[in-house]
């Protein structure tokens, strides 16, 4: 009932602005065809798009969604000059669809007067670039000011509170006082007082300041720092001394942001290096193994992820020595493609296990008492794997989409919270914990302990050691591959991916303490936080880095085996 | 006393040996390449192996007699470029692209004038007392820390590691006054010689020629020492030297600075006659190239280095021009080949047929199992 | 078993010819082809390579140069500076080519800088660069700091943005490119405070750096992107990025993953051109901008014969290890391809192969009709041409926005503007 109310009010009010336009009498369909034709123009389609505004014509979103998404079309008319249309009607056997003229909604005709027939893949398609789009959505959020779902009106309340429009005042103030949503709310405040900002009224200007200084939003500092100038220059203490205030007010909410950002950073950071330096913590720190190819292993599951992907699109052809290979794609589309990452995981699991398995069996093996010479071979290993890459995907980065589950954020209180950080996390959760009851809860882990900490006793009491060191090898491998899979989703992948993360690594384990699972924990969210800290406080990215490394050093001669240092009655550790 | 008797001492045939091959490099070469025998170029490439020979030859005396490997020594052998790369870009005068007495990049960074560090580098001799000042106080002051704490084998590979990494990345900013990611190049003259000139390249040839004969030279007779000796213990059991009232920590130090050294003269040699110094020099993956080398012409001995560096790097320059795409994989499969089953190198190789001669002769002998066990626990 | 073959078809046939070459000698001419074909860099170089065998072919098949074919020698630089030192020496002092094109970063360009310049020989060099350097022995078909950072910047304050962030990879092209960004803008009356990414003064307060710099292979943006986030809360702002080809992919999916898009902080881009497009993800990059002096989406029938024909090449080419599937044209490419015409127009006005009188007759200027438009070589080595704003598509295109024509290339452009 109430909320009926509401609703009328809002759309009397937007209808209202347009009133006055509303003489020439275009209606959306209209001015859009038009605008549709002049692709080479983009400043008059700027310029017609915001006609739109206020126009009231429902048929606008709808129109304007469709010309953003390419679903209109240019083609030829009777004049041969171009004439914007949609497509309509079954296909015939060419994939042809009538043409619908969009203007007037009737099938374009030719010359000779019969409906023009095009198929959507040789047609023209009406472009729109990013001045043209941001006019969209200008006009579509401001339509938004009474949608009934609160993430809609927040868009269009933001975009009203962006152009600062005095004269908009009125329908920001109607819509505080109907407002329910509290987030909404917040942003009608901020919008409103922005906007005072620009009023000529100097006291509407001081109330802004005062309003800004109680929500204190991050984006008023542009704004507070031209009135502080206004004011200085006109002599105007009181105004001055509320902007200034509101100022320091953004400045020290700003401070909170960033401290909680940098934290959330740090710990995502930490995840991701907890996430590579896992499969380490396994084949370094129990095994002794110095596998240089872990990189190249990661590499491996990244790559897994790619195909899956292109398997779940399109397919994949490959040429690896000169040889043809392609495969099949499954071409979905929507949430069934979305997917593929879900599978993408045990697929690289289990892929980084049986190279992992194949490099135990080949070439590590020798080398269990000799690991400076299992750091040779492996590092050996790792050249010929980067270039195997190169032949078999080409030198160039391949290109792995994020699913849209995994590439939004929440906002609170300004603090962003991208899903993909918070997806780290949460999955290095899940393989921490995984990797510890496999260790401690399971008869495979018993072995795997028993064989690790006395090799030569484990055999004697019967323990096939061979099979469980390759066990062992190979599960350390998979949890590499699943750090691919999700690295994946955060940065490049092409041939040298392994090498970006592999001295993070080894320092990851080494600082925790070798063989020392909570301890690699503990050294990854420690190293990922003072990063990000120092990145927050130096502003320099690389100077950050080098004084972590400087760090880690200096901190390895105060307690050489770590962290976590595991306690051993040999002499040689 | 002992040890006379026991070190088997340094044979004339092998002193012999040694000076016609540095006759060979020191005269023949170049005097065959000022009548127009050998190209201009091949002379410039070969400075540039016996350079690379002296980093393989610094990484050899680590890991080879020492047992610590180190992938640090790319860092000292591009210090040692860097260090002698300042005074040649001070030599450069205002013939830059912006005819200033001072580096392109300084200019290009808004300096007025040359950054008190950068002074003395026009004096050669500083310069050149700077090539072993530097990388020797990097390496003390590290390797003190390192084996203070008892940091051992991995876990001294990854820390050096991380050291190298921390440079190259220092190196690249370039607020740090050294050209940051294009490091110094173009330049001029060298004690006031065209750099550019054949006679001047054929000048360091030499140089390098003779400064590798010395280096090697010097290093055989102190691995034959006793000083040598309690080195090679401490390659293959390092409690034992410490339990006989070593200090193991203060012999480590001394290799580690003095194969730093060795790395840095090498670095200042490879600047001149390759022509740029930069920070893609000091990688972790350099270092571990020059463990390869080491590794494929016979570690633990002298000449093995060398004749690894030379063969690895003439490779190289071939299969760069025609497999480049398979030069990762030779190079790598290299590595794996050398590992398992040529832990001796190419130096070993006559020693390998020689015992395979010998086993077949034996081959119906009992003692066969047991004599290849031996063999094995050696090896390991 | 197939791949053993090629090696030894390939083998024969590289002895074949070397038993062949010394009849032909007479009516070849060498030309060296310096790219990393290994290494990071072959990312990028390998396709360089592509389109110089395809020019020479194209060339040859019309009668070659002065009546001789070109004989391509191919070095594979394997991205290691000191290594292109050497290739080139070898070019030059054994081959003894005619003419060079080659080179990506700048850091190979200054490495075998000297040794062209000691040789006396010519080097064409086709990618964007900071300036700051004109040798007598190269010539810089590249777009120069005034042919791309200076006109997008224009192209944005005309769609009305105020404040500009900032960010780069450490090194000297973004370092170079952010300083005389810098003096352009507040040339153009935009406040030092709208400038983002923040500053470096020297102790009297001179400003030696400005933006946000990144090393080389920086994988993790997220301090970064919530700083331009807050940046950019205010509106009309936007990125300027100089970041270069692999740590895009990172930003860019931080940058979405922070819910900034092109409608609301445009990022244009100078380091992504169509072939660096292919691997990143296009979704999370359309709408944002780049700017060059050539995209593959330029109607003309000069580029639209030029694509068809480089394709019909790909498709029967037998180089080893070529990449036939999805292959792009992009800016660096035409350039290294106007760089040979614009080389054999000079050869054939001056009669003679001589690098002296070849580089003469370019310092007095010689058009050429390319792909991208008419360039022409300038009395400094550089190359006057047009200079396109694109926009990305989902397609990995671009949709060109604006086009400045005929833009002088100038090396030396910091200091030039003065601040209101």
């Amino acid at each position: 009932m109430n909320k009926a109310w509401l609703h009328f009010v809002l759309i009397a009010c937007v209808g209202c602005l347009g009133f006055a336009r509303a003489q020439d009498a275009k209606s959306a369909r209209q001015i859009i065809a038009e605008a549709a034709v002049l692709s080479d123009d983009s400043d008059s389609q700027v310029k017609l798009v915001q006609s739109l505004t206020g126009l009231g014509d429902p048929e606008t979103e709808p129109l304007l969604l469709s010309w953003k998404e390419g679903g209109i079309y240019l083609v030829p008319g009777a004049d041969g000059k171009k004439v914007a249309v949609t497509l309509a009607g079954d296909p015939d056997a060419a994939k042809k669809e009538t043409a619908i003229r969009l203007d007037i909604k009737e099938p374009l005709k030719d010359a000779a007067g019969a409906s023009v027939r095009v198929s959507p893949t040789s047609a023209e398609l009406a472009e729109t670039d990013s001045s043209i789009r941001r006019a969209m959505k200008a006009v579509t959020d401001l339509s938004k000011l009474a949608a009934p779902n609160a993430k809609d009106r927040l868009m269009a309340i933001s975009q009203l509170g962006m152009e600062r429009d005095v004269s908009k005042l009125p329908i920001l103030e109607g819509r505080l006082k109907v407002e329910t949503d509290g987030q909404v709310k917040r942003a009608v405040q901020e919008a409103i007082a922005l906007t005072q900002l620009r009023s000529p009224d100097a006291a509407v200007r001081l109330l802004g300041c005062k309003a800004l200084e109680e929500i204190h939003p991050l984006s008023a500092k542009d704004a507070l720092v031209g009135i502080i100038r206004d004011s200085e220059k006109a002599g105007d203490k009181p105004l001055l001394e509320a902007a200034k205030k509101a100022l320091s007010a953004v400045e020290s909410h700003r401070t909170v942001v960033n401290f909680f950002g940098t934290i959330f950073r740090g710990f995502s950071l930490g995840s991701v290096l907890l996430v590579v330096a896992i499969g380490l913590a396994i084949t370094f720190g129990l095994m002794g193994v110095i596998n240089m190819a872990h990189g190249e292993l990661i590499a491996v599951g990244a790559y897994t992820t790619y195909v899956v992907q292109c398997i779940f699109a399109e397919g994949l052809v490959l040429s690896p020595f000169g040889m043809q290979m392609s495969l099949p794609g499954m071409n979905t589309t929507g949430w069934v493609y979305e997917m593929y990452f879900v599978i993408a995981l045990p697929m690289a699991f289990i892929m980084a296990a049986l190279v992992g398995l194949a490099l135990e069996r080949g070439v590590i093996r020798f080398l269990y008492r000799r690991p400076l010479e299992s750091l040779l071979a492996t590092w050996g290993v790792s050249l010929v794997l980067q270039q195997i890459f190169r032949l078999v995907f080409g030198s160039n980065n391949v290109q792995v989409n994020s699913p849209s589950w995994l590439s939004d954020n929440w906002t609170i209180n300004d603090v962003i919270f991208g899903w993909n950080r918070v997806f780290v996390i949460g999955f290095a959760v899940l393989i921490v914990i995984g990797t510890w009851a496999l260790l401690s809860k399971t008869p495979l882990g018993l072995l795997i302990r028993a064989v690790m900490q006395n090799r030569n006793m484990a055999a004697c009491l019967g323990v096939r050691t061979e099979r469980v060191n390759m066990l062992t090898f190979g599960f350390g491998s998979g949890l590499a591959g699943l750090a691919g899979a999700f690295l994946s989703q955060i940065g490049n992948v092409g041939p040298s991916l392994g090498q970006s993360y592999i001295v993070d690594a080894f320092m990851t384990v080494v600082v925790g303490g070798v063989g020392s699972l909570i301890g690699t924990v503990a050294s990854a969210l420690g190293i990922g936080v003072i990063d990000q800290s120092l990145q927050q406080i130096l502003g320099n990215p690389v100077l950050g880095k080098i004084l972590v490394l400087g760090a880690i050093i200096l901190f390895l001669q105060w307690r050489p085996a770590g962290l976590f240092a595991t306690k051993t009655r040999s002499l040689e550790s | 006393m002992t040890h006379s008797l026991l070190v088997r001492p340094i044979a004339k045939k092998e002193w012999t040996f040694t000076a016609i091959i540095a006759f060979f490099f020191i005269v023949v070469m170049p005097l065959l390449n000022s009548f127009g025998f050998i190209s201009d170029f091949t002379i410039n490439l070969w400075g540039k192996y016996l350079c690379y020979a002296m980093l393989a030859i610094s990484v050899d005396l680590l890991w080879g007699y020492t047992g610590l490997l180190s992938l640090g020594q790319a860092l000292f052998f591009s210090l040692g470029g860097y260090m002698m790369g300042m005074y040649l870009m001070r030599m450069i005068g205002d013939m830059g692209q912006y005819h200033k007495d001072m580096p392109d990049f300084l200019v290009f960074l808004g300096w007025e004038q040359l950054p008190t560090f950068w002074k003395p580098f026009s004096s050669f001799p500083f310069a050149m007392v700077m090539v072993l000042v530097v990388p020797g106080l990097v390496a003390y002051v590290f390797g003190w820390l390192a084996f203070r704490s008892r940091v051992r084998g991995v876990y001294f590979s990854i820390l050096t590691q991380a050291l190298t990494y921390g440079a190259s990345l220092m190196f690249f900013r370039n607020d740090m006054l050294m050209g940051g990611n294009n490091g110094f190049t173009d330049f001029r003259f060298i004690l006031g010689f065209d750099i550019r000139s054949p006679e001047t390249k054929r000048g360091l040839f030499i140089v390098t020629a003779m400064i590798l004969t010395v280096t090697f030279v010097g290093l055989r007779c102190l691995t034959r020492s006793r000083f040598g000796l309690v080195q090679q213990a401490v390659r293959d059991s390092e409690n034992r030297v410490l339990f006989s009232g070593y200090s193991s920590p203060n012999f480590k130090l001394f290799i580690f600075v003095l194969s730093s050294l060795i790395g840095s003269v090498g670095g200042a040699l490879y600047v001149p006659q390759v022509g740029i110094i930069n920070p893609s020099e000091m990688t972790t993956d350099n270092s571990l190239e020059a463990v390869v080398w080491t590794a494929v012409g016979g570690r633990g001995t002298l000449i093995g280095p060398i004749v690894g560096a030379v063969s690895v790097n003439a490779l190289k320059s071939w299969a760069t021009r025609a497999y480049p795409d398979l030069w990762l994989i030779i190079l790598g499969g290299m590595f794996i080949i050398v590992v398992l089953f040529m832990p001796k190198g190419i130096v070993g190789i006559p020693g390998m047929v020689r015992d395979w001669l010998a086993k077949r002769k034996r081959q119906k002998e009992p003692m066969e199992d047991a004599a290849i066990k031996k063999t094995e626990e050696e090896a390991a | 078993m197939k791949f053993t073959r090629k090696l030894f078809t390939s083998t024969l046939a590289l002895a074949a010819l070397s038993t062949l070459l010394p009849a032909q000698a007479q009516d070849t001419v060498k030309v060296g082809v310096l790219h990393s074909l290994s290494g990071t860099m072959a990312i990028s170089e390998t396709s360089l390579r592509d389109v110089l065998l395809f020019t020479f072919d194209e060339i040859n098949a019309k009668g070659g140069v002065l009546g001789k074919k070109i004989e391509p020698v191919v070095v594979d630089g394997a991205s290691n500076w000191p290594l292109f030192a050497e290739k080139a020496k070898q070019l030059l002092e054994q081959d003894k080519v005619a003419v060079t094109f080659g080179c990506w970063t700048s850091v190979s360009r200054k490495s075998v800088l000297p040794v062209f310049e000691s040789n006396k020989g010519l080097l064409f060099y086709p990618v964007q660069y900071e300036g700051e350097e004109m040798s007598p022995n190269i010539i810089y078909t590249a777009e120069a700091v005034g042919q791309q950072a200076t006109p997008a910047v224009d192209y944005l304050l005309e769609k009305g943005y105020k404040k500009f962030y900032l960010l780069g990879s450490d090194y000297v092209y973004p370092q170079t490119t952010n300083l005389v960004l810098l003096e352009y803008l507040l040339s153009k009356g935009v406040p030092l405070e709208n400038i983002g990414g923040g500053f470096k003064k020297d102790e009297s307060g001179k400003i030696i750096s400005a933006g946000k710099y990144t090393p080389f292979g920086h994988t993790d943006y997220q301090q970064i992107v919530s700083e331009i986030k807050q940046y950019a809360a205010g509106g009309d702002t936007c990125v300027v990025s100089t970041l270069n080809g692999d740590t895009n992919v990172p930003f860019f999916k931080e940058y979405a993953a922070a819910g900034l898009t092109a409608e609301t902080c445009p990022v244009v881009s100078f380091s992504i051109s169509e072939d660096e497009f292919r691997g990143l993800p296009a979704k999370q990059l359309v709408g944002q901008l780049g700017c060059w002096t050539y995209f593959q989406s330029i109607k003309s029938p000069a580029n639209e014969k030029f694509i068809a024909d480089f394709q019909a090449w790909l498709a029967k080419s037998d180089v080893p290890g070529i990449v036939k599937e999805g292959r792009v044209t992009c800016s660096p490419m035409v350039l290294s391809y106007v760089g040979v015409y614009l080389w054999k127009a000079a050869v054939e006005k001056a009669g003679t192969f001589e690098v002296e009188k070849v580089i003469a007759e370019l310092e007095k200027g010689i058009s050429f009709d390319g792909p991208g438009g008419t360039v022409t070589s300038q009395k400094n080595h550089h190359v006057t041409k047009n200079v396109f704003i694109g926009e990305t598509k989902a397609d990995g295109q671009f949709k060109i926005l604006k086009t400045y024509d005929n833009v002088f290339g100038e090396p030396f452009l910091k200091g030039t503007f003065k601040s209101k």
